[in-house]
């Protein structure tokens, strides 16, 4: 294996035979680069996917209130119903080993100045919980914590294209800035993988917020993410049962499809947690059609060369090379043309990849191309271990061919 | 040398088989230039295949250096014919990606010498046979006669006991056909044992012993005029 003169003779022959090299090395490369690329492109479409549902908590529930539209204990359709206080309180109550986070959203319209700054933003009045649910990332300062809620104070945490509108130049973090008349601390600064809408709103404390409305006890929505233990029936069970609960207290027919929705993320992530495992499948089973198409292609030109090579090995049996000097010169020339080659389009096609993420833009469908390396290692070995397979039947073949029929004059 | 005694040798043909030698005898002494004659089909090539342990007998013994040949698999065939034989065939086999000095070094490869040994020693027998300025050429450079020169250089590299050439001159013209006899004769003149296989009478009167071959028998075995005077001169 490690004979100098062997090698020396391997690359001798390589040297001197280049169309016979390119071919070999070009099947394994092209089939390797179509490999990569295939499973990249897979694997961008998967991450565009799966982002979309990254936004929040795979495992979150959003509970809203709207109308009835149906009559029941005496109500008329088209009541509103009102979630408060005593709702959200209700659910942690009861639902304490199911639910992980929990908060409320109060939600308003508001104009926030600061210097000779204006812009008008969505402020969001939420519980510490938020944050997890919502998966935001803090890129300076900190979250509302269970203080400013208990102590009802006047801080906020605005998104980062707040801090591009109002502080182009400052740094906002205990800043105080006004909204609707009253004056905030800001305490942080964040940032949303979700959209850039995410970026323009402004948290506060909930109770906060419902002291300066005319000290309310109404919230809008109630989020929570349910137990992360939970399987996908468990989850799905749990948010009908929140459903059931909620429209007892607030009075509403039991087939009433309108007055309380409870959307649960399993449900969505669920289908897309099968696309995207079919999706994998199915790229896994077209590479496996490429390599094999390469395998085949590499065999073939193997079949090729030993054909071209038979009176060579003639003359060399006849000089006295043993039959196992036969195969190995012929084996180990294809194992390294098709190593090389095959690493040569694998290290070409992540190159090509990697320029693919950075030119094309992330979007819902594509984000992110990028191959497991393992796979295509895997697959790499694969490729060349079929590929000197299928040569070592006809080098054996040669390796056994009688000299006399090489070497008959033609 | 050679001794064969009573060699048989049939090839298959479908059900049938054709009986190709019928039981030779001979004797090949050291140093001996001998050929062998006979149309084609009288079983002149399966003979030099089977001396030159390319293929095997069916009856009878082959002793090569003394050595009783039998049992032959590929392994051992290509180390005794590494060590005993030097081919040279009529169509060269040459390989064309190597230059005349590399096809010269091939069997001392096969013999395990070392790169820069082989090399040497492919330059002496390739300046023997008056082709030193050629050696770095490919053999497609080479005219008719150097490559088959190239290819008994590459015959004498390993130093072995018996050339076996094939129909040497069988694709050379008059001229260069004398120039590789006299290449072989002065090789033989050296103590080589050279074996000839022809089928034109002149190749065989320039060597010292004619076997005819016909049908699978030897029909003939006489010395020729410069084989009687080589033994004149011995007895004297």
């Amino acid at each position: 294996m490690f004979d100098r003169d062997l090698w020396a003779e391997i690359f001798h022959s390589i040297k001197k035979n280049k169309l016979r090299t390119f071919l070999t090395g070009f099947s394994v490369a092209w089939g390797i680069f179509i490999l990569v690329l295939l499973l990249a492109s897979v694997n961008g479409m998967k991450n565009g996917f799966t982002q979309q549902f990254n936004d929040d908590a795979t495992n979150s529930i959003f509970i809203s209130p709207s109308v009835t539209t149906k009559p029941y204990e005496g109500f008329e359709a088209g009541r509103r119903i009102k979630f408060t206080n005593d709702d959200l309180k209700y659910i942690q109550g009861n639902f304490e080993e199911e639910v992980e986070y929990i908060t409320p959203r109060f939600r308003k319209g508001v104009t926030a100045k600061y210097k000779k700054e204006t812009g008008s933003y969505q402020v969001r009045a939420v519980y510490p919980d938020h944050k997890h649910i919502e998966k935001t990332i803090m890129d300076a300062g900190r979250y509302i914590n269970s203080n400013d809620v208990d102590k009802k104070l006047k801080v906020a945490v605005i998104g980062k294209m707040i801090k591009a509108d109002l502080f182009p130049d400052e740094d906002p973090i205990g800043k105080t800035f006004i909204m609707n008349n009253s004056t905030y601390q800001i305490v942080g600064v964040f940032s949303d993988k979700g959209n850039e809408r995410e970026e323009r709103i402004i948290y506060v404390p909930v109770t906060t917020m419902q002291r300066l409305y005319k000290n309310t006890d109404e919230i809008n929505q109630i989020v929570l993410t349910y137990n992360p233990k939970y399987s996908y029936a468990e989850a799905i069970n749990f948010s009908d049962v929140l459903e059931v609960v909620l429209k007892r207290r607030h009075k509403v027919a039991p087939d009433d499809q309108g007055a309380i929705y409870v959307n649960n993320n399993a449900e969505g992530f669920s289908d897309v947690s099968n696309f995207t495992t079919m999706l994998t499948f199915v790229s896994v089973g077209v590479g496996l059609l490429i390599l094999l198409a390469g395998i085949v292609g590499i065999g073939n030109i193997l079949v090729f060369i030993i054909k071209e090579r038979t009176k060579e090995i003639g003359i060399r049996k006849a000089l006295g090379a043993k039959p196992s000097q036969v195969v190995n010169l012929v084996l180990l020339e294809s194992i390294f043309i098709t190593t090389l080659s095959g690493a040569g389009g694998m290290l070409f096609a992540m190159g090509l990849v990697s320029l693919i993420a950075k030119v094309i833009p992330k979007s819902p469908a594509f984000a992110d191309p990028s191959v497991n390396i393992t796979t295509v290692i895997i697959a790499g070995v694969i490729l060349v271990v079929a590929g000197v397979l299928a040569g070592l039947v006809p080098a054996i073949r040669a390796a056994s061919v009688k000299p006399i029929v090489a070497l008959r004059a033609d | 040398m050679i001794r064969i005694e009573n060699l048989h040798k049939s090839y298959p043909i479908g059900k049938d088989s054709l009986h190709v030698l019928k039981g030779l005898d001979l004797h090949i002494k050291e140093g001996e230039f001998v050929s062998i004659m006979g149309s084609s089909g009288s079983g002149k090539s399966t003979l030099l295949n089977i001396v030159g342990l390319l293929d095997g007998h069916d009856e009878g013994n082959y002793y090569l250096n003394g050595q009783l040949i039998e049992d032959l698999n590929e392994k051992k065939a290509a180390i005794l014919r590494n060590k005993f034989l030097g081919f040279v065939f009529q169509s060269f086999n040459l390989i064309s990606y190597k230059t005349a000095q590399e096809n010269v070094a091939l069997p001392l490869y096969y013999k395990g010498v070392g790169r820069k040994e082989r090399l040497k020693i492919a330059s002496e027998y390739l300046d023997k046979v008056g082709l030193l300025p050629w050696e770095h050429h490919l053999p497609n450079e080479l005219s008719g006669g150097q490559k088959q020169r190239v290819a008994i250089a590459r015959a004498l590299a390993t130093s072995p006991k018996v050339i076996l050439a094939d129909e040497p001159t069988g694709a050379l013209d008059s001229s260069t056909t004398d120039s590789v006899m006299d290449l072989l004769k002065g090789i033989n003149d050296e103590g080589m044992t050279v074996f000839v296989i022809t089928h034109e009478e002149e190749v065989a009167e320039q060597t010292d012993r004619v076997v005819r071959l016909k049908d699978g028998v030897i029909i003939s075995d006489e010395l020729t005029e410069s084989g009687k005077s080589k033994m004149l001169q011995n007895v004297r």
